[in-house]
């Protein structure tokens, strides 16, 4: 029995754009037998009780214990924390994420936003373009992480070479601290602005044409319809992506560790010079992994998932304000 | 491997694909059974790093024990890591695994986790190799853990050319002479300053530091436990780093840029160990001919130098223990100095062919002449488990320095950190 | 007619800048794969030379060659294959179940599972590393696949995203009329679902896949194994191990890019319009 559908029902014009939950379904009740729902959510909820929930939690006791991952593992209350409140190194590390987060995050979505708006009131080409700007996005960090090693470079860098025929010298991309969290921002905007100028378009899309015929009739030029009617349209979905970016921008880890990560004995996963790269979850990974101190890493990772909630909340605060 | 969702709906299945498509996955790899049942195992995995031990002696051994199947693995990134990562998993340990200088004295608490070379009969072999070394790779209460593979014995690698071109003396002797003091050392990088003014005479504050810390009869914690990292030994070696900052000698190289530097004359010395010659090769084939050794300032001092130990989960520690000490016979340990810049550990090799030949990188000179004393003025260092993680602070605060930190304040810093640190991994 | 032409040019220019400036834009996002590739094939010398070469060398096939000496390349990239596939199969299933059933239907404690799905969206997986490590290891799946296929399965991601397509596109009525015919929830699922929401399914498939493919930190520390490692894996160690040998690490960055770039590029147009389809629907 196979029932099958024309396109023609599937094209429904973007109405309860944002709303969270769907048109209630009251008349499925069929009598109080919902085990196939739960059945449906089950894998899902099992996978993550077994494999997220349970870690979590355990991570949590760990937090609150001295272990080294082999011998026993012994309860020490808050030391841990208090610890970590006079260690350097971590505010060093949160003020590093921060920095990296801010440089990386604001731009970059402003610069998704230009660019989906230009995206969307070009005819031709749209297809190429579309897909030559996510392909970012797709790749390896890895292999990211390692060619803009390479190009940002002290000594044979692309960039300072570029400078250096401009004759505007040579930057230490890599040694200075502030250089070294721009070239990570760069990285995590190279990689991330086609991806959400992707999802910014799709949301444009689903904007009524009539209402910037309307304000076309009223006089306003492309600029200012752009403002007052696109970007406060695309509220909901520019609030997806400051959250989505806030969160991942602040677990910031692969880019700092390739970077900087060497088989040099003395300071694996430090971050670089002065640290500087340093962030919350690669602090975490050193002490959990190198020093072997995974009470104290665990004690990181906890304070650095408070950091993201409490952004990621700011964030919504402030991007929420109206009912939506 | 395709399990397209039409079959799965079929069967109804939702962990089952969890463990069709793990079941074929996880035939692969290998892992040896721990603990040495009856006969001899079918293979055996021996892990070291790149330059760790000499690739063609490691291919010489897997064809030697034809009883087992020797797999070697060569790891890159952070090897004490993933050594530790692994045993703590009791999953794929290798028979056989290197480790590092640096990381042996961190992995002496946990000697319950390897086997005591001195119960397969490694006592027997303590005469031949130094003493210090020797030490090094055992615990407080006699156990062997760590079978010497080589030392590092440290000294000055040089640019004759550029040396010349700044008015200094290019003959080996007389540059040990000139440059026997850290002061002397110094003054050379200002007179090659002056001469080559994109020439520096040291890659990071953070080599001149260790070599200097090396140099001393102490290091960041006593051998009673206590934490002395604010004294007067680690403070000169500090001084002495902030001082290359100071006068303009230090190339602020932290990176893989040092590879491009030591080709294109951006470092006109290197002081390192005998092994440090190997990347000096590695990052510039083109200069042969072209470097130099001699005796460094403050004297010799040991850096890196590694050993070869069973985990407890090696299947057949006899068989294993005879493939070490064959990689590690003085033939052999010979060949990883031709090889891969080896230092050996065992004095027997000094007189080796191998060993007193000219090398053709360093224009013909015969290097064991300034490895073979310097070997033997090696001091006697104690280093504590925690001695690594310790220091850090202080390279950390090395490198703010050369970005513009007021050295005091970066001392400051460095100490108190450090001093958390100990009481961090002492408690 | 003066005020037509200026306003006729004015209009062209303006299209003029907006190409140029998406262009820009495009050479920005594809010139590192561009400089990959020319590092790639150099020779790490040219590599460090000043100025360095800009253009094509002929050294691909020697660096490939080192790359493959020096790490099992395509062993990993098989066995990334293997885990992206098994990843996506998984995801599809388990998440395209869910999101139906939260779409769809009322059943009690609904909203709080619901809530609850939100929550893990904050978690990072960092926290759960070392426990889950843990687990690994009394399961036995230390250096095994299946420790990065069966954790990946839950992915809220994609039940938050399938719900928003599934609630737009698949109309009550057909439900309804499955339903008088008969069919059961998974009925329902699978006859008048599946079939309409395709697009979203593939947008969702190719995500988790490229996201399984790029996945560092935990095939690194749960991959114990150095002979059976995933190919972002292989490539830090490429790197860290042979840093000197440059055009061969970039040769191997290349290598790693190049299939899931193809994939993403063959199946572009599925991608993009089953994205915009659950953009608009949301």
């Amino acid at each position: 029995m196979t029932l099958t559908r024309t396109g023609a029902v599937r094209r429904a014009p973007g109405r309860d754009a944002g709303a969270p939950v769907r048109r209630p379904r009251g008349r499925l009740r069929r009598g109080a037998s919902f085990w196939p729902q739960y059945a449906a959510v089950s894998p899902f909820y099992l996978i993550f009780l077994g494999f997220m929930l349970i870690p979590v939690a355990f991570s949590l006791y760990l937090a609150f214990t001295s272990w080294d991952g082999v011998g026993a593992i012994r309860f020490v209350g808050l030391r841990q924390f208090r610890f970590l409140i006079h260690d350097p190194t971590f505010w060093l590390a949160l003020r590093n994420t921060l920095a990296i987060w801010v440089l990386g995050t604001v731009p970059m979505l402003c610069m998704a936003l230009v660019l989906a708006g230009l995206l969307n009131s070009v005819r031709r080409f749209k297809a190429f373009y579309r897909v030559a700007l996510f392909i970012p996005s797709v790749t390896s960090l890895v292999a990211v992480a390692l060619f803009f090693g390479a190009v940002f470079s002290n000594s044979f860098g692309l960039v300072n070479v570029i400078l250096q025929h401009l004759h505007l010298g040579t930057v230490a991309w890599m040694s200075d601290p502030w250089t070294i969290k721009l070239v990570i921002a760069l990285l995590m905007t190279w990689q991330w602005t086609g991806y959400n100028a992707i999802i910014y378009l799709a949301g444009m899309q689903a904007i009524p044409k009539e209402l910037y015929e309307a304000a076309t009739i009223d006089g306003a030029g492309a600029v200012r319809a752009f403002f007052s009617i696109t970007v406060p349209l695309l509220r909901p979905i520019i609030l997806f992506t400051v959250i989505v970016s806030t969160v991942t921008g602040l677990q910031s880890f692969t880019e700092p560790q390739v970077l900087f990560g060497s088989s040099a004995s003395v300071n694996p996963n430090s971050g670089g010079p002065g640290q500087a790269g340093l962030t919350l979850i690669l602090y975490f990974y050193h002490q959990a992994f190198d020093n072997n101190d995974f009470g104290y890493g665990a004690a990181i990772a906890w304070a650095a998932f408070l950091v993201v909630m409490l952004f990621a909340l700011v964030n919504w605060r402030l991007m929420a304000r109206r009912e939506r | 491997m395709e399990l397209s969702r039409r079959q799965l709906l079929r069967n109804g299945l939702y962990g089952a694909a969890g463990l069709a498509v793990g079941g074929g996955a996880a035939a692969c790899g290998t892992s040896s059974t721990s603990g040495s049942g009856g006969g001899v195992p079918a293979s055996m995995t021996l892990w070291y790093w790149s330059g760790g031990l000499s690739d063609k002696v490691v291919a010489d051994a897997t064809k030697k024990f034809t009883q087992t199947k020797l797999k070697s693995s060569v790891i890159g990134g952070d090897f004490k890591q993933k050594l530790q990562t692994t045993m703590a998993s009791g999953k794929y340990v290798p028979d056989i695994t290197g480790i590092k200088g640096e990381d042996i004295a961190s992995l002496l608490p946990n000697a319950d986790k390897f086997i005591d070379l001195n119960t397969l009969g490694a006592d027997k072999l303590a005469s031949q190799f130094l003493d210090w070394k020797w030490k090094q790779g055992s615990t407080k209460d006699g156990k062997l853990i760590g079978f010497p593979i080589d030392i590092g014995p440290t000294a000055l690698f040089y640019r004759p050319d550029l040396f010349q071109k700044a008015g200094l003396p290019t003959d080996p002797d007389k540059v040990a002479a000139a440059l026997s003091t850290w002061d002397d050392y110094f003054q050379a990088g200002v007179e090659i300053k002056k001469a080559l003014p994109k020439a520096f005479l040291v890659n990071n504050t953070g080599s001149v530091f260790g070599q200097a810390v090396g140099q001393a009869p102490e290091r960041f914690i006593d051998a009673g436990g206590k934490f002395i990292g604010d004294q007067a030994h680690i403070r000169n070696a500090w001084e002495l780093a902030v001082k290359t900052v100071a006068l303009g000698i230090d190339a602020k190289i932290n990176d893989n840029s040092w590879n491009a530097a030591i080709g294109n004359g951006t470092l006109a010395t290197e002081i390192g160990a005998a092994w440090h010659a190997l990347d000096i090769e590695q990052a510039a084939p083109e200069l042969k001919g072209s470097w130099r050794v001699a005796a460094g300032p403050g004297g010799a001092a040991n850096n890196g130098g590694s050993f070869l130990a069973l985990p407890r989960q090696c299947a057949d520690p006899q068989l294993a223990f005879e493939i070490v000490t064959w990689i590690l016979n003085p033939a052999n340990q010979a060949r990883g100095f031709t090889d891969d810049a080896l230092f050996p550990s065992m004095p027997a090799a000094y007189t080796l062919p191998a060993l007193t030949a000219a090398d053709p990188y360093f224009g013909g000179q015969s290097t064991i002449d300034v490895f073979g004393p310097a070997a033997k003025a090696i001091p006697v260092q104690y280093q504590a488990p925690a001695d690594s993680a310790v220091s850090t602070p202080y390279f950390n605060e090395l490198t703010n320095v050369e970005t513009g930190k007021s050295p005091d304040t970066a001392w400051s810093d460095a100490v108190s950190q450090a001093k958390q640190v100990f009481q961090q991994q002492a408690g | 007619m003066s005020e037509r032409t200026t306003a006729v040019t004015a209009k062209r220019l303006r299209g003029l800048t907006v190409h140029g400036v998406l262009t820009l834009a495009v050479l920005v996002s594809v010139f590192p794969f561009f400089w990959t590739v020319v590092m790639a094939t150099n020779t790490t010398h040219d590599i460090y030379r000043d100025p360095p070469r800009l253009t094509f060398g002929s050294q691909l096939l020697v660096n490939i060659r080192h790359v493959l000496d020096n790490v099992d390349f395509f062993g990993s990239m098989g066995n990334t294959f293997l885990v992206a596939t098994g990843t996506t199969v998984l995801v599809l299933f388990f998440d395209s179940l869910a999101a139906f059933a939260f779409a769809k239907y009322q059943f009690p404690g609904r909203r709080a599972l619901f809530g609850l799905l939100l929550l893990t969206f904050m978690l990072p997986m960092q926290l759960a590393l070392i426990p889950e490590f843990e687990i690994m290891v009394k399961l036995g799946w230390v250096g095994d696949l299946r420790a990065l296929v069966i954790p990946s399965a839950a992915n809220a991601f994609g039940i938050f995203w399938l719900r928003q397509y599934i609630s737009g596109a698949v109309p009550d009525e057909l439900l309804d009329a499955a339903r008088l015919d008969g069919c059961g929830f998974f009925r329902q699922y699978r006859y008048v679902a599946l079939p309409i929401i395709k697009p979203g399914m593939a947008f969702l498939g190719i995500y988790t896949f490229v996201g399984a493919w790029n996945d560092y930190i935990w095939p690194l520390i749960v991959l114990v194994n150095p002979e059976h490692v995933t190919l972002q894996v292989a490539l830090a160690q490429l790197n860290t191990a042979h840093s000197t040998d440059y055009s061969m690490v970039m040769a191997g960055a290349l290598l790693a890019l190049v299939p899931v770039v193809t994939v993403f590029a063959l199946f572009a147009r599925n991608f993009m319009s089953g994205a915009i389809d659950g953009a608009v629907r949301g």
